[in-house]
């Protein structure tokens, strides 16, 4: 008896701890579950990157499902993003952008909307342009008050203008499969 | 893959001292606040880097959050409001303390129960008596001893 318990408890022990880290192969420690699921997105009044007269409101979404995705030109896997995203698009999706600088420092840096627009419009030119409209999150107070870490990331908006999933890192047609196809369907059908 | 890559090869470039030249200079009008800027720029997990506060990490996100916990002092909220504030945007995950909640409660939990463990284990071998020898045997031993006489 004594001798069985001696073999088997570490056994288990080992066991367990082999499964625990076995899965920490597979996680992704970026991955953590967003504090505004199931909120409204936070207020904003921004304007339109490539017409600054047009400014927008939490109000343009609602009433349709979007799909918000955060990017800029200096971000090297939107680039990788972007094409899939323009299948999305062609599939019916309304995808917009929230884009941001980063060389735009709120503090120090200066960098001119025009040379911002120009350099997006030479990127979309060259990838293909997924988006109905862009945002400017000028300061990138928006891409803070949606807990943004960094670019890109994305976020998928229902009806009533709240965050459904926020996805961290890229879409791909896995990506989009596992995490987003079930609940856009979802989503569409309210 | 391609995320790790972008944000190691940011991580490079900002390595490069020419890049990032700019010097955060933060003006504060009492010492109090001051203190509290620094305490929480500490405290402060940056979201986007593994284990690195924001007062430690390089990244555009990290910038953004000590400007943000700057404007946040200087409006003279409470450090419970500043971390509340954090909270709500990034979650859990953006403060080193972790809130006591069903999931972490193990890492309370676990240390006291390996403790106990332990303490019964001892307590219990030390209860076990030693083995009563067995009468036979006895009997065996003494024939020889009475034989070698």
């Amino acid at each position: 008896m004594k001798k069985i318990s001696l073999f088997i408890l570490p056994l288990i022990l080992f066991v367990g701890l082999a499964i625990f880290l076995f899965q920490g192969l597979f996680s992704n420690p970026r991955e953590h579950e967003s504090p505004l699921l199931n909120k409204p997105v936070p207020s904003f009044i921004l304007p339109d990157l490539m017409d600054t007269d047009i400014t927008y409101t939490t109000e343009v979404f609602v009433g349709k499902v979007t799909l918000l995705n955060v990017w800029g030109v200096w971000c090297v896997t939107c680039a990788v993003e972007i094409p899939y995203l323009e299948q999305l698009k062609n599939d019916g999706k309304h995808i917009v952008g929230l884009y941001y600088d980063q060389d735009i420092d709120p503090d120090f840096g200066v960098k001119t909307v025009a040379r911002v627009q120009q350099e997006v419009d030479q990127k979309l030119g060259q990838l293909g342009n997924p988006y109905a409209y862009n945002i400017f999150d000028v300061k990138r107070d928006l891409s803070l008050d949606l807990g943004v870490t960094g670019a890109p990331e994305t976020f998928l908006i229902d009806k009533q203008g709240k965050v459904r999933l926020h996805h961290i890192g890229d879409i791909n047609p896995r990506v989009w499969q596992k995490k987003f196809e079930a609940i856009y369907q979802e989503l569409i059908a309210e | 893959m391609m995320r790790l890559l972008a944000f190691s090869l940011t991580f490079l470039l900002l390595l490069s001292p020419n890049v990032f030249a700019s010097e955060e200079t933060y003006q504060f009008e009492t010492d109090a606040q001051s203190t509290l800027f620094f305490e929480l720029t500490k405290e402060l997990r940056c979201p986007m880097c593994q284990n690195q506060n924001i007062a430690d990490s390089d990244a555009m996100i990290a910038a953004d959050l000590r400007r943000k916990v700057y404007q946040l002092v200087n409006e003279g909220q409470s450090r419970e409001q500043i971390i509340d504030y954090m909270k709500q945007r990034y979650g859990d995950f953006v403060y080193y303390q972790p809130p006591v909640n069903a999931t972490t409660v193990w890492l309370w939990l676990l240390p006291v129960i390996f403790v106990l463990l332990g303490i019964i284990l001892v307590v219990r071998s030390r209860q076990q008596k030693p083995v009563t020898q067995d009468k036979a045997k006895l009997e065996a031993a003494e024939k020889l001893l009475e034989e070698d006489k």
